[in-house]
């Protein structure tokens, strides 16, 4: 047996594509990671209140997503109910940083891709050569990262690792001046990436995506909240095909679980089949966007796309057009503009605590136990690109040994497989915690 | 011609890189350099010479300390990008694993601390490695300039019994005047590089030291710092305050 080791590029943080040859066909393809971090581990008797700025650097893409997980699952052990107020800058600071994830991910990791796969370049863009390909999309995607930044920086304090993250809600500190500077932002970026919705459609509207994308059957998962897209609030919920089942956070190991100090996730379904978390579970679980304009730009995009791994770029653009406007909403808020004071933890209520969010890449879980002294005694997180890696494998190794017994260019399979790997955008900092 | 950078992650949380993207300079900053290898946005195949290094991460693995080598050869100057690059950083917290800055391994030319770097002082750390100048870090601790304008006597009548303010407790600008150390609360401002604007201070926390020392080690400088002090019994053992950013020498 031989095996191939290739380093992704256009990834963030370090993985590897392992491919398996035996008697000349493919008999194994994997995404791997070879640093873990092990912070499930080093936070164990770590202060309780201290946790979510530690988790905050599991990744620097989804740190507030990270922080405020865990600061959910502290109000939880606390039993502790946070104002209305921290939870619209919850939600507004998840929001920029989804902007800002989901504008990187599709500039620099994605879109050379997809020129790429549909010939409108002849070889993958190099960034200087991305730029030159259309001024006026790389300004407008420049202009989306660096509001959500902004953002982040004015309600944060700071570009990743949010300083007013903390468990009991947000510390509320800007100005009316900046709060008026970013409902500007957002309002921007409403309009700029309605225009890059636009130019998607003209791009790729009337193109067949390739069918080696196309998504085997899987099983969804993502918050639900009656229906509506939120990343914040309400339960969670499985979906396969038309059958769809919710539960609550606690119950969560009746479907899936993880053994401590190993690596991924377990699942318990019958029927063996992977799941698949992030931008396509959130639509395929809530099946319709709460918006018109947004129902009839999924209208340009047939069914050949809609089970296609490329249609989640899409759906990530949709994302970032539906949170801005929510975002403008809560701007305009009164009960935004007060100075509160935020809840005091007193005591603990309950010896494990669970909080869940949607990360930009997918269904967030932390579970956190305590022993007698009021210790952590167990930590367990679930990262959304962990749920995402069996489907990922499954799905390279199928189309790595099909290319290689169409091509048998090895060297080409170990490329053409990273296109697959991007479309997921997967998290390594966080899936390496 | 254009300066060449080589900008590469160790083990890290690829936060420094996210906000590199992030400053409003980087497309400037793009256009006036020649990227050599940047795994993040560019299908780049080996490291390959260039002028400027720009390395995140701390070295968690053997394998890490060859690569590191490999990276000085290459490079005319190599910057640690970051505090886990500067000193360790969060792994620090961890027992089983080793944590260490870049110089244990090789010699830098200079660092850009912080985590992250905040952005207006990182934006200005670019401007200058690309007109191929050093980095100027202050020379001056945080409470220099500091919003609370503690000027406070490091005794041991300061008394610490918290390493933050509970969150009921926290108080912002107008509705605070006094100095983290006179509340009980533990600020590591007196031995903390001033240059991150006092964000941490401004939102109502205590500085943590994430801008390391203004001089030598950092951990070295947290227990001299602690000495003259009095902790409180509960905290003296929590090493969330001694390994927060960095690990003593010997056990990196
Ligand atoms: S210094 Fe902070 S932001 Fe930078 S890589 Fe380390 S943990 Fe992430
Ligand atoms: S100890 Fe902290 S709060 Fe006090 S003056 Fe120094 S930096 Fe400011």
């Amino acid at each position: 047996m031989q095996k191939i080791v290739n380093v992704c590029t256009r990834v963030e943080g370090h993985g590897e594509v392992k491919i398996m040859l035996q008697n000349d066909e493919v008999s194994l393809a994997n995404f791997e990671f070879n640093v873990y971090r092990g912070f499930e581990k080093f936070l164990i008797g770590k202060r309780l209140l201290d946790i979510p700025k530690f988790v905050s650097r599991i990744c620097g893409l989804c740190y507030a997503s990270q922080a405020i997980a865990s600061c959910k699952t502290l109000e939880d052990i606390y039993n502790i109910e946070i104002s209305e107020q921290s939870i619209y800058l919850r939600r507004l600071l998840m929001t920029a940083e989804l902007i800002k994830s989901h504008s990187m991910n599709f500039f620099f990791q994605t879109l050379p891709d997809l020129l790429k796969i549909f010939n409108i370049s002849k070889n993958t863009l190099s960034p200087y050569e991305l730029i030159k390909f259309n001024p006026q999309l790389t300004s407008n995607l420049y202009d989306l990262i660096k509001f959500g930044n902004e953002i982040n920086e004015i309600f944060g304090g700071r570009s990743v690792h949010l300083i007013s993250i903390v468990p009991g809600g947000v510390i509320y500190s800007p100005s009316g001046k900046l709060i008026l500077l970013s409902q500007k932002y957002l309002q921007k970026a409403l309009t700029i990436v309605e225009w890059i919705i636009e130019d998607f459609i003209k791009l790729f509207g009337n193109q067949i995506p390739p069918e080696d994308f196309n998504l085997p059957n899987t099983i969804c998962l993502a918050k639900n909240n009656h229906g509506i897209y939120d990343r914040y609030s309400g339960s969670l919920s499985l979906k396969e095909d038309k059958n769809l089942i919710e539960f609550e956070a606690q119950n969560y190991t009746r479907y899936f679980n993880k053994e401590i100090n190993l690596r991924g996730i377990d699942f318990f379904f019958e029927n063996k089949k992977n799941v698949i978390v992030g931008p396509f579970s959130r639509y395929k679980i809530i099946e319709k966007y709460d918006f018109d304009k947004i129902n009839t730009y999924l209208e340009y995009f047939n069914k050949s796309w809609t089970n296609n791994l490329l249609f989640i770029n899409f759906l990530r653009l949709l994302e970032i057009y539906i949170e801005s406007y929510k975002c403008i909403q809560i701007l305009g808020e009164p009960s935004l503009n007060v100075r509160k004071y935020l809840p005091s933890f007193k005591s603990i209520k309950k010896n494990e605590g669970i909080g869940v969010i949607e990360a930009p890449r997918g269904t967030l879980i932390h579970n956190y136990h305590i022993n007698k002294n009021n210790i952590i005694d167990e930590i367990k997180l679930f990262i959304a690109t962990e749920f995402n890696i069996p489907l990922l494998n499954q799905m390279i190794t199928k189309y790595a040994q099909e290319l290689f017994d169409k091509t048998g260019d090895i060297k080409l399979v170990e490329k053409e497989v990273q296109m697959i790997i991007r479309a997921f955008d997967p998290c390594i900092s966080c899936a390496t915690h | 011609m254009k300066p060449r950078f080589n900008i590469i992650s160790l083990t890290s949380c690829t936060g420094c890189i996210s906000t590199l993207i992030s400053l409003d300079i980087f497309p400037q900053f793009l256009e006036r350099i020649k990227i050599n290898y940047f795994l993040f946005i560019l299908d780049s195949d080996d490291i390959e010479e260039c002028e400027i290094a720009l390395v995140e991460g701390c070295i968690s693995e053997e394998t890490q300390i060859n690569l590191i080598r490999k990276i000085r050869k290459r490079a005319k100057r190599v910057f640690a990008l970051g505090t886990c690059a500067c000193f360790g950083g969060i792994l620090s917290l961890s027992n089983s694993k080793k944590a260490e800055p870049l110089s244990n391994h090789i010699e830098i030319d200079g660092m850009i601390p912080g985590c992250p770097p905040p952005s207006k002082f990182f934006g200005n750390c670019l401007i200058n490695l690309v007109g191929n100048k050093d980095i100027i870090l202050s020379e001056k601790n945080m409470c220099a300039n500091c919003p609370l304008r503690g000027s406070i006597e490091i005794n041991s009548h300061i008394k610490i019994t918290k390493i933050n303010p509970n969150p009921e407790e926290i108080r912002l600008g107008e509705e605070n005047s006094e100095c983290f150390l006179n509340n009980g609360i533990l600020c590591l401002g007196p031995i903390t590089r001033d240059g991150c604007e006092h964000k941490c201070i401004k939102m109502g926390l205590p500085c943590e030291g994430c801008m390391g020392p203004v001089s030598k080690d950092f951990t070295s400088n947290v227990v001299n710092f602690l000495s003259l002090i009095e902790l409180s019994q509960e905290l003296q053992k929590y090493t969330g305050i001694y390994n927060r950013f960095s690990k003593p020498k010997i056990n990196r």
